[in-house]
């Protein structure tokens, strides 16, 4: 199955919790006793101690990123447009940012957890052939991650879908539905790099002229060298969802952006990915989504080789994915379909999150 | 003078008279076709008092929720929030700010319930009116309005389907016969739109205006007088078929999307199902009596369903505000049935890929003019 260097890590699932509603976002204390999730309906937490799960407050529509602030306090962002600070202890909103008009796509946060970033933008036709419209509010906002004070309002391409901050945090890159990635200076809010892969979006030859897909997740990898991208390759039916499941890395460490590596041949089924994962130790990397084609949705890959590693096949798809305790811990979470509704209208619990034991070592 | 057919006065053609008309409508420019009839008033009155209609085909099926019938809140209602319109206590999706100002305008229809739960047997069901009937075929409603209320011997096309991505939607492989069915295939539609342009308008450069019309009146008049003397079926719909073509060079401009305002393709917006509403605009306002526009199958959203709708919903909503909006000023609105629907709904719950599938039990479309009442929610 591979050909690294280093063993292949072999993961094993020791929790899972199902959720009312599709998790879009998951984050493990540093206690490692709680889990943070953000819901269709609203932020969930998840005390594994206590083996409960309850709501903590909804934002007026989906959750997309939830992250942990200190152990009492937390940010989410939502569909809503909205950046919500609130306080676990006191169990009260601390403040209220209307980010943007339109969807919080993502929101990353710097190691040292001083600055955030959050993107949006929607994809409205801006020719014939259904090319965006250009931004009609910034697409990318920072803010200092404590206080909530606005440090930049940067302009992108809508749909702005992935957003990641470099590990020295003086750097924000962010990547939209065309394929196209800006990376800005955190200080002065300049532009550093700003290229284009034409890989991960599909312009609909069949059914659809339009286009879908781009990059839906991204992250820098420890050395803070090089960018991660995940989505989905091309597909000639834009609402198939067929696509290659991909990956790629860019070396940033030239004076232009490099492609330096992608999903291997034969290493890929199909399937949106959307969530991407790298192992603190700088050994490997995990990618996950949604499994259409082959045999798994998530796989565990060679950071500096490229080769898949080791697979999963949750049964559900995968939204969010992080590693803990120094890449022995992985956590997954993610959403199945919805069903149709029981005989008392109700729905069956449709979110899931998952730990896994990983324990990677070098040959 | 000369003599043809049964030998009645109305069957005499003048041959000078005849090549007045057909030049005429040929210099007509594309703004006004009313030089198609050599009485403009009657030509005004003729395209007034027909009762017209554009059909919005949103193949594929949108989403209730996104659109008409909102649920905010719910637990299967989705990202997209509501927003009031003009029509105290009705709201709409968030997505559809410009149809939210004309619901007075419109009839929305919240209550559709079909069964058909296929593409292709919920386009036969919704536009024949009813489930195969073979070994016949049923004409569909474009072929039935435009052979009941069309204009006879119009040189603008009765039936037109605009359909600017016609790869992977269940149109592409219809033959003239799925069309119109047992009507006779001259009640097809004139297909245009994006890669379907229409071939060989243009006359050639050698030959003169009145080498062609001459060659033409010598066509008509022996293949009349073969299908008369023979009886035969073929020759007539060969005949029709010249009639068309004759009809569509005179009216070859129609058909040009470059010789529309310029600001009327900007109010519209420039992706290609809102030009090609624009378009069919063009062709009711100018002599067409049923107008179909689709764009291939974009609203089938079993994947992306969120990210799909955030750019067709409202894509839709300008189109719908900009068509109703024009047609209403213009005076053309309480001869002009709207009607903007797909061939089903989408299910409430979502599905693993994030989208909604087919749902036929209870979805919405919506309807203006025409003589249908506005500022009507049903369901």
């Amino acid at each position: 199955m591979t050909k690294s260097d280093l063993k292949a890590p072999e993961p094993k699932r020791v929790k899972e919790w199902k959720l009312p509603s599709g998790v879009l976002s998951a984050a493990l204390s540093e206690d490692g006793e709680k889990i943070l999730c953000g819901c269709l309906d609203g932020v969930y937490l998840v005390d594994m101690e206590k083996s409960e799960i309850s709501k903590l407050y909804a934002h007026d529509s989906y959750v997309s990123s939830v992250e942990w602030l200190s152990d009492r306090t937390l940010v989410s962002a939502g569909y809503d447009g909205r950046i919500i600070w609130f306080d676990m202890q006191e169990a009260q909103e601390i403040r209220s940012e209307k980010a943007h008009q339109f969807w919080s796509w993502d929101l990353a946060i710097s190691n040292d957890r001083s600055i955030l970033a959050s993107v949006t933008g929607q994809y409205l036709a801006g020719g014939y052939r259904y090319e965006p419209a250009a931004e009609s509010e910034p697409s990318i906002r920072v803010y200092e991650a404590q206080e909530g004070q606005l440090l930049h309002k940067l302009p992108h391409v809508p749909s702005v879908q992935a957003v990641a901050i470099s590990p020295d945090g003086k750097s924000v890159a962010a990547g939209n539905l065309m394929g196209e990635i800006r990376i800005y200076d955190l200080e002065t809010g300049n532009i550093q790099y700003q290229w284009t892969t034409k890989d991960f979006t599909s312009w609909g030859i069949i059914k659809s002229h339009s286009y879908l897909g781009g990059i839906f997740s991204m992250r820098y990898t420890p050395d803070g060298d090089s960018l991660l991208l995940a989505g989905m390759g091309p597909m000639r039916d834009p609402m198939a969802g067929n696509g290659r499941q991909l990956w790629q890395k860019w070396d940033l460490a030239t004076d232009e952006p490099k492609l330096v590596d992608q999903t291997h041949e034969g290493e890929s089924g199909e399937g949106l990915m959307e969530a991407l994962a790298v192992d603190p130790d700088a050994s490997f990397f995990v990618m996950g989504g949604r499994l259409r084609g082959g045999d798994w949705n998530a796989a565990f890959f060679d950071l500096n080789q490229g080769h898949r590693l080791a697979t999963l096949k949750t049964g559900f798809r995968i939204t969010d994915t992080r590693f803990y305790n120094s890449g022995g811990t992985l956590l997954v979470a993610g959403a199945t379909g919805q069903g149709k509704p029981k005989k008392d209208k109700s729905f069956s619990a449709f979110g899931r999150i998952e730990l896994y034991e990983t324990a990677p070592q070098d040959s | 003078m000369s003599k043809r057919g049964c030998g009645s006065p109305e069957h005499l053609i003048h041959r000078r008279l005849f090549l007045e008309g057909t030049m005429a409508g040929a210099s007509a420019s594309a703004a006004s076709f009313s030089g198609q009839f050599s009485i403009p008033a009657f030509a005004k009155t003729t395209q007034r008092a027909a009762k017209k209609c554009i059909l919005l085909w949103l193949c594929g099926a949108p989403s209730q929720f996104e659109t008409w019938d909102p649920k905010p809140g719910v637990e299967t209602g989705g990202p997209f929030g509501s927003i009031p319109t003009s029509l105290p206590g009705v709201h709409i999706s968030s997505l559809m700010p410009q149809c939210a100002g004309i619901m007075d305008k419109l009839a929305v229809i919240r209550s559709m319930s079909t069964k058909p739960s296929e593409h292709f047997q919920g386009i036969d069901a919704l536009t024949r009116g009813d489930t195969p009937r073979p070994p016949f075929t049923r004409p569909i409603l474009g072929s039935v309005i435009s052979q009941q209320l069309g204009q006879i011997d119009s040189p603008v096309p009765q039936f037109v389907l605009l359909d600017p991505c016609p790869e992977g939607n269940e149109f592409k492989s219809f033959k003239a016969g799925n069309w119109a069915g047992w009507l006779g295939a001259e009640y097809g539609p004139v297909r245009a739109g994006g890669d379907y342009s229409i071939p060989n308008l243009d006359r050639l450069d050698s030959i003169s205006d009145l080498d062609h019309e001459d060659r033409e009146t010598l066509r008509q008049f022996l293949s009349r007088k073969f299908e008369n003397d023979q009886r035969s079926d073929a020759a007539g719909a060969l005949n029709a078929s010249f009639q068309r073509v004759r009809g569509l060079m005179s009216c070859a401009p129609l058909f040009d999307l470059n010789q529309l305002p310029e600001e009327d393709r900007n109010r519209y917006g420039r992706g290609a199902f809102s030009q090609h509403v624009l378009q069919a605009r063009h062709l009711i306002e100018n002599g067409s009596t049923f107008v179909m526009v689709a764009n291939g199958m974009p609203w089938d959203n079993h994947v992306y369903q969120h990210e799909m709708h955030q750019m067709l919903v409202p894509e839709l909503d300008n189109v719908l505000f900009q068509l109703v909006t024009d047609l209403d000023q213009r005076g053309l609105l309480e001869d002009t049935l709207v009607i903007a629907m797909g061939e089903f709904g989408r299910t409430p719950w979502l599905n693993e890929a994030r989208g909604r599938d087919h749902y036929p039990n209870a979805w919405s479309l919506a309807m203006a003019g025409g003589g249908v009442d506005g500022g009507v929610v049903n369901g």
